[in-house]
């Protein structure tokens, strides 16, 4: 997961490194020129400025002379003679518009072939425009290090939008803990949960399954075998039933039997459909859970956006797990969910096994999505 | 449905171009520009949408276009083409004996396509059995078995085996008496080298005369490489693109068409095993830039009358269209309405009512109409069956009567009986009038619209009695 975007991310990197570069070079070009014949006391002046920083009149009369001067100037004719004698002297540049328009047009073709969905993907490009547009770097520093750090920004504030602790939530909650489990179809709900059930296991916590799908053919089945794998209590009812029923007892069972967690299975279900939406509401009226998390496959594409949305809406969430990350190398659908639901992504699903399952962490992910990682 | 966003704004770009007979490469760039975002936002992988693009700016600009055609109707033409070219000729598949394999990822909806093509394979008078071969999740076997019988096909599996390979060689025996033998596989990722390995011997065993991959219209960028290792492994003949009644666009199918050098078979729609539909393609390009597909409707309408008519028997929409229209033929309008799938689909397939007409509509309006005939029903449930004949004769006292009874509102009840009013004069119009008239009747809907919401409801277009 998220080697694609990272490979486009460092290209972009150096896109807007060489775009600057260049620029660098016809500045470079340009100045030289200007100073010799229109302006000769140009040099001058930029040392005094050197010294002594921005003074009254002098600069006043600089900003006079640049625009005849510099009439056919062509990549900085909006900075005055001034600034940039300034920059040069404190050894600033500054990077220009111009300079990220191309750069922006692929990182945004890179952030949609990553699967993040379209407006997402305008956000992160605004973020980084506003961060980097009349920015001011110091010599030393690379354009590079300069447009990392505002991807940095932008990526880590989409992503790590809600995060909290996850274990240190679950253990100082009142027990049981119910957790309920909500998705499209196929997305991996159940195989999710016999996952976290594992995870919960490890540290402490036991765990009883309810199979509030009482829809899918199977789906008892289903969670039976898991139950039966990791020696747990199920609680399930007819293929038919009403899913908030079988929770409840899930709920009660746990009670009774100083159960901490109880993890609750939905049936998949489309956003489009009504009546499957309502009965999600119902449930979460009901049962009024402590936890409801959205889980989807990170291999969605810009439809993640739409599901997560709708089910944030039908039953609020408090956190999303991604699953089938290892069979996806874009990465983009965490991203996307994150934005739009403003609630964290918690776990991702890394294969079929029992412990395939990783807390999802922020820092580390944008770290290695930009290769801080390996630098 | 795949690409609709591309109907709705490549016809806004397009309108620009109207009038104008030569076109710029600055109109081009605008146009492609707009196809490249829609084909984007339907997940179209993105190296796809730069050839395709590429090559729609190319012909637009340089061949000559015929005398006399408008650039608009060049422009049009191109991509139309273009996409033709793309998504190809629906998948070949015989009514004859034959063997299909489906592969997939996890989740993408193997099992239920299975049963559904089944189903569609019984239709067409041949009988299907579904071998299962999942070992891998817990209850597929279960799954599997009872979408069987929902699709009242032929099942074989066996829970207690943990060989695929060899349950798909007993199956395959055990179903000999079969013509359509489908064959479904343990959802797998198509970069797992072990996991891979496996249907490779699943389909040594079986040597199915189709592969198909079944992909998930949700399904992003990935699509490719999945399809590209599918297709290096067993080779796929084919593509079921599934969960399409969600709001997902299934363009990661088509760079799954594309990378497999195959086409698309099926269109998966809906959770019971009828919801299938075989892809095809003039009518799917021809919804995409908004002329509508009359051919799709029509079967829609026809299944969803047999499918009343089969519940309430005695019911004969054509009675409609003589005498007198109540109450009772409003209510089996709309509960065919319903089961013609959403609305905003069906009215994307009537001519001149898609694309650039739906444009207008406020985006909501397709779900409140959807809850007003939910409550309209409702309402109906309240009525006497004297009533629901002949609502003429409602009163004041009897409708804040049925207000109470169903729980709504006096002026929801008015409202129906408006709306009973409204259908039943425009289905006047439509007795005794030929086809030549229609066309003309449906500018008149279009004028009509707006005013209360969705005016013309089920008397208009949408309506059974004139298709």
């Amino acid at each position: 997961m998220f080697d694609g975007l990272k490979d486009k991310l460092s290209s972009f990197k150096k896109d807007v490194e060489e775009e600057a570069e260049v620029e660098e070079e016809d500045l470079d070009e340009d100045a030289e020129p200007t100073a010799s014949e229109a302006d000769p006391d140009a040099p001058a002046e930029s040392e005094a400025d050197a010294a002594v920083d921005a003074e009254g009149a002098e600069p006043s009369d600089s900003d006079e002379e640049t625009p005849d001067g510099e009439s056919d100037d062509d990549g900085s004719s909006d900075r005055g003679l001034m600034q940039r004698a300034k920059l040069a002297a404190t050894g600033k540049k500054v990077i220009e518009p111009e300079d990220l328009e191309g750069p922006l047009e692929d990182l945004e073709l890179a952030l949609l072939s990553s699967d993040v969905e379209m407006n997402v993907a305008q956000d992160i490009l605004e973020g980084i425009r506003e961060n980097l547009v009349g920015e001011t770097r110091a010599q030393v520093k690379t354009t590079g290090h300069v447009v990392e750090e505002a991807l940095h920004d932008a990526l880590v504030d989409v992503i790590s939008v809600g995060q909290f602790d996850f274990d240190e939530h679950i253990a100082a909650a009142d027990k049981p803990v119910t957790i309920i489990f909500t998705g499209v179809n196929g997305v991996g709900k159940t195989t999710t949960i016999a996952k976290l059930s594992q995870y919960f296991e490890e540290r402490g916590f036991s765990t009883v399954l309810a199979n509030g799908d009482t829809y899918r053919a199977g789906a008892n089945e289903q969670l039976q075998q898991h139950a039966e794998n990791l020696d747990r209590k199920i609680i399930s009812h007819e293929q038919g039933s009403d899913p908030a029923a079988v929770i409840y007892d899930g709920v009660e069972y746990a009670r009774a039997n100083d159960v901490d967690v109880v993890l609750g299975d939905t049936a998949g279900r489309l956003h489009t459909s009504n009546d499957l939406m309502d009965q999600l509401e119902k449930i979460d009226r009901v049962i009024d859970p402590d936890m409801t998390l959205f889980v989807d496959e990170a291999v969605a594409g810009q439809d993640a956006v739409n599901r997560a949305r709708e089910f944030n809406d039908a039953a609020e969430i408090d956190g999303a797990v991604l699953t089938k990350a290892d069979a996806d190398p874009q990465g983009g659908a965490a991203i996307s969910i994150a934005q739009v639901t403003g609630k964290p992504i918690l776990f991702l699903g890394t294969g079929q096994d029992y412990d395939d399952l990783e807390p999802f962490d922020p820092e580390v992910i944008v770290d290695r999505l930009l290769g801080f990682d390996e630098e | 449905m795949v690409l609709d966003n591309l109907g709705s704004s490549l016809r806004g770009t397009l309108d620009d171009l109207r009038g104008k007979s030569r076109i710029s490469e600055d109109d081009i760039d605008d146009v492609v520009k707009e196809i490249q975002r829609s084909l984007l936002q339907a997940d179209v992988d993105t190296s796809l949408v730069m050839d395709l693009s590429d090559s729609i700016k190319t012909r637009a600009l340089e061949e000559e276009p015929p005398s006399s055609t408008s650039a608009r109707d060049w422009v049009l033409r191109v991509v139309y083409e273009e996409m033709v070219g793309l998504i190809g000729e629906s998948t070949e598949l015989p009514l004859e004996p034959q063997t299909i394999m489906l592969a997939g990822l996890y989740g993408s909806g193997k099992t239920t396509t299975a049963a559904k093509m089944a189903w569609w394979f019984s239709k067409k008078g041949l009988r299907p059995a579904i071998i299962q071969t999942d070992t891998d999740r817990p209850g597929a076997y279960d799954q599997s078995k009872q979408m069987a019988e929902n699709a009242e096909v032929d099942f074989y599996g066996d829970p207690d085996a943990d060989d695929p390979v060899e349950i798909a060689e007993d199956g395959l025996e055990a179903t000999s008496d079969a013509d359509v033998r489908i064959v479904d596989t343990a959802g797998r990722d198509g970069l797992n080298q072990e996991l891979i390995d496996q249907i490779e011997r699943i389909d040594g065993a079986v040597n199915p005369d189709r592969n198909l991959l079944v992909i998930d219209a949700a399904m992003g960028q990935s699509a490719k490489d999945q399809a590209q290792e599918f297709e290096e492994s067993i080779g796929i003949d084919g593509v079921a693109i599934t969960k399409l009644d969600g709001t997902a666009k299934g363009g990661g199918a088509l760079a799954a068409v594309n990378e497999t050098d195959s086409s698309i078979a099926f269109l998966g729609t809906g959770e019971t095993v009828q919801d299938i539909e075989r892809f095809e393609p003039s009518g799917f390009i021809s919804r995409l830039l908004g002329m509508g597909d009359l051919k799709q409707l029509t079967e829609r309408v026809e299944r969803a009358m047999e499918e009343t008519q089969a519940e309430e028997g005695e019911w004969d929409p054509e009675d409609m269209l003589e005498g007198e229209f109540t109450l009772k033929d409003m209510r089996h309008q709309m509960s065919a309405m319903d089961k013609m799938g959403p609305l905003d689909q069906v009215m994307d397939m009537i001519p001149g009512m898609g694309g650039g007409m739906m444009d207008q509509l406020p985006d909501d309006a397709m779900d409140v109409t959807k809850d007003r005939m939910r409550e309209f029903d409702i309402i109906m449930d309240s009525m006497t069956e004297t009533e629901l004949e002949q609502p003429r004769s409602i009163g004041s006292s009897q409708v804040r009567r049925i207000a109470r009874g169903s729980g709504t509102s006096e002026e929801r009840v008015q409202e129906l009986l408006e709306q009973h009013k409204m259908m039943s004069k425009t289905l006047n119009q439509f007795q005794g009038m030929g086809d030549a008239d229609m066309e003309r009747m449906m500018k008149q809907m279009g004028g009509g619209q707006g005013g209360g919401g969705m005016g013309g409801m089920g008397g208009g277009p949408g309506g059974p009695g004139p298709f």
